[in-house]
């Protein structure tokens, strides 16, 4: 249930990013952020759930079509960028590889108590250290990028 | 912990068609919806993980996640609207245009 779940997931989001008009794109998001809210409920994690719903399919996804209805717009022509395919190749084979190279964690189904937890949190502090300062890199070059190009124009 | 696997890898298929959305297309709207796949993968990894091993304390951060999503959706269609008054386009490569202009 879950796997079949999580694959209607995807194939909505590809199919939201996908799609060359703007209100069934917009529709297959809601969709896709129902089923992800049903998956958090069908978890036990109602509260999140019922926030998913609620938030994303009762406000963002009403706000986004409040504004395309206002200006009416319609996607642009699709543009190709191969070195898009290339970093998201290499991003998901990283973050698959992740798992493999980490230790096991102490489980075995019992929950892990409140005062252990940031044991497992600050175990990974150099991968996330990592991570959030590539994150932090896009960030500045884009923000740089943008500058540059709203003050000098595009080259 | 199969069932951590599963929703792991989904989290980072999601999130790699999010940075893929990010990093390829090129109006707002697309953009805008790729962002909040990102935010989902991360939030979705939370959860699972809250659910399999008991790390309730990511569960805040989930909340966290989702009230920063919505602040970054009320900002991001205000200057999806507002991009479209200055070109009449809602692609943010335009944008340079209409600074120009002015």
């Amino acid at each position: 249930m879950s796997v079949l779940i999580l694959a209607i997931v995807i194939i909505l989001a590809i199919m939201s990013l996908a799609q060359k008009n703007t209100v069934p794109a917009v529709l297959s998001f809601v969709l896709m952020m129902f089923l992800l809210g049903i998956y958090y409920i069908l978890m036990d994690e109602k509260l999140l759930g019922l926030f998913q719903i609620f938030v994303y399919t009762g406000g963002i996804v009403v706000l986004t079509l409040f504004g395309v209805t206002i200006i009416g717009a319609k996607f642009p022509k699709f543009e190709i960028r191969p070195w898009a395919v290339s970093i998201v190749t290499i991003v998901i084979i990283g973050f698959l590889i992740v798992p493999f190279l980490l230790p096991s964690m102490p489980l075995g189904g019992k929950p892990i108590p409140l005062k252990d937890q940031v044991k497992i949190f600050t175990d990974f502090y150099a991968e996330i250290a990592v991570f959030m300062g590539v994150v932090a890199a896009s960030v500045l070059y884009g923000s740089i990028r943008m500058l540059h190009t709203l003050k000098y124009g595009k080259e | 912990m199969v069932g951590f696997y599963i929703d792991a890898i989904a989290a980072i298929i999601l999130f790699g068609v999010g940075l893929y959305g990010v990093t390829s297309k090129s109006d707002f709207l697309k953009i805008f919806f790729s962002l909040e796949m990102l935010l989902n993968a991360v939030i979705l990894l939370l959860a699972s993980a809250a659910y399999h091993f008991g790390l309730t304390r990511g569960l805040a951060i989930a909340y966290v996640v989702i009230v920063i999503a919505t602040l970054e959706a009320a900002a991001g269609v205000l200057i999806f609207i507002l991009a479209n008054r200055m070109t009449g386009e809602v692609i943010p490569d335009h944008l340079d245009k209409a600074v120009n202009d002015e």
